[in-house]
């Protein structure tokens, strides 16, 4: 995974948080998501303006998990989310 | 550790995404531009929940079958309808096609031509007017299955865009009164709504698939609406009733029921929500008012078997 990365919302990816999780909606596929804290923390810092390394340093900083198993679940999270459309 | 729960948007009627298939006539902005002749001359006005639509066009027929199959919903009061809606012929002998040799789910695509919004389907194709006031309903038959079948889905789909704006949802879900409130039970076709409605003999059932979600004075409230597709439960009565909870259906084994809150409660029930979240139409309004009526009234999974042995578990105090 290329942590220079800068990735972007969907615009059609409608979303609100509720207690720490992301609800996500994607008209457009069909599809209503939900996301747990981790994954919550990692779409709140996709803004276009970001990089993956910077939202990975934000990520060891938040959460009490090692370096190595969260860049594994950031990779496959965030290839996940270009699957389904929701970032570009 | 991030992985996500999705769920698909709801409802059969949700999946009219256009698909190539020989024999479909998918009508363009030409065609719903052309004029066409009404039915008759006859109007009536039904009332759904606090929404109040306004029929003119229609044959005399027409009238009288609306009248006895919306008997409850008709509307005789004073004031300017929500929409008037103008019954007309289409023309053409169908739009889209079943697939030969089988069945599929019922397709609805739709789209926005500057505007107004568009759908079609077998039996009927319809415009909602970008003032919102007025709309045309073209069907290709004049009276019997296929004209109840064009007319009420359009008017569902009609329903679940206005309710919006009055803070209300559709839902997909059956609602049953019991003791004077209204316990909700949602979930995509097969989940058991119609089932628990039959468990519940000796309840008003205010539908066994369609429930109309009105906020009425800062309350959220349970109605049902009269639009059942010859296969659907029509309500005896336009009553909406305080929501005791709502239950989102999942068939078990055993009986019991978890609370849901927070991002998944106001998933399950976004992902419920027929017709609205669609290409071209805003998805926050519906979330948000998903939210309020999460945050108003209980969510639950309620896990079931198909016999009445859920009411214990929901009535336990």
């Amino acid at each position: 995974m290329d942590l220079s990365t800068i990735l972007t919302k969907s615009p059609d990816a409608a979303f609100r948080t509720y207690d720490g999780q992301a609800t996500i909606v994607l008209p457009s596929r069909a599809q209503v998501s939900v996301l747990n804290e981790v994954g919550s923390a990692v779409w709140e810092r996709i803004d276009g303006r970001r990089t993956l390394q910077e939202i990975l340093d934000g990520i060891l900083e938040e959460f009490d998990i090692t370096r190595d198993q969260a860049l594994g679940d950031l990779e496959t999270f965030v290839a996940d989310l270009r699957a389904q459309g929701m970032v570009s | 550790m991030f992985t996500h729960a999705s769920r698909g948007l709801a409802a059969e009627e949700m999946s009219g995404q256009e698909r190539p298939i020989r024999n479909d006539f998918n009508p363009d902005a030409e065609w719903f531009a052309s004029p066409r002749p009404s039915f008759g001359r006859s109007a009536l006005a039904l009332r759904i929940g606090p929404l109040r639509f306004a029929f003119e066009g229609l044959s005399e027929r027409q009238k009288e079958r609306f009248a006895a199959q919306y008997g409850p919903f008709l509307d005789a009061g004073p004031g300017a309808p929500d929409l008037t809606i103008r019954m007309t012929r289409a023309g053409v002998e169908t739009f889209l096609t079943l697939q030969e040799g089988g069945s599929e789910l019922y397709r609805m695509p739709t789209r926005l031509d500057d505007g107004a919004r568009r759908w079609w389907s077998y039996e009927f194709a319809g415009t909602l007017a970008a003032d919102r006031r007025h709309a045309e309903l073209a069907l290709v038959e004049e009276e019997g299955p296929r004209f109840e079948r064009g007319s009420e889905n359009f008017l569902r789909a009609l329903t679940a865009g206005f309710i919006l704006e009055r803070g209300g949802l559709l839902l997909h879900g059956a609602a049953v009164v019991r003791r004077g409130r209204a316990y909700v039970f949602f979930g995509p076709s097969g989940s058991g709504k119609t089932t628990v409605t039959r468990l519940s003999p000796d309840d008003l059932v205010l539908s066994d698939d369609l429930t109309l979600i009105v906020r009425d004075e800062g309350e959220f409230r349970a109605a049902g609406i009269p639009f059942g597709m010859a296969h659907h439960h029509i309500p005896d009565s336009n009553e909406a009733f305080p929501i005791a909870g709502l239950h989102r259906l999942a068939q078990s084994k055993d009986v019991r029921r978890e609370r849901l809150t927070g991002a998944a409660a106001v998933a399950d029930v976004v992902a419920s929500l027929p017709f609205v979240l669609q290409d071209g139409e805003d998805p926050r309004p519906p979330m948000e008012i998903a939210a309020r009526l999460c945050d108003s009234v209980p969510l639950w999974r309620l896990y079931f078997r198909k016999d009445d042995a859920f009411w214990s578990v929901i009535e336990e105090r």
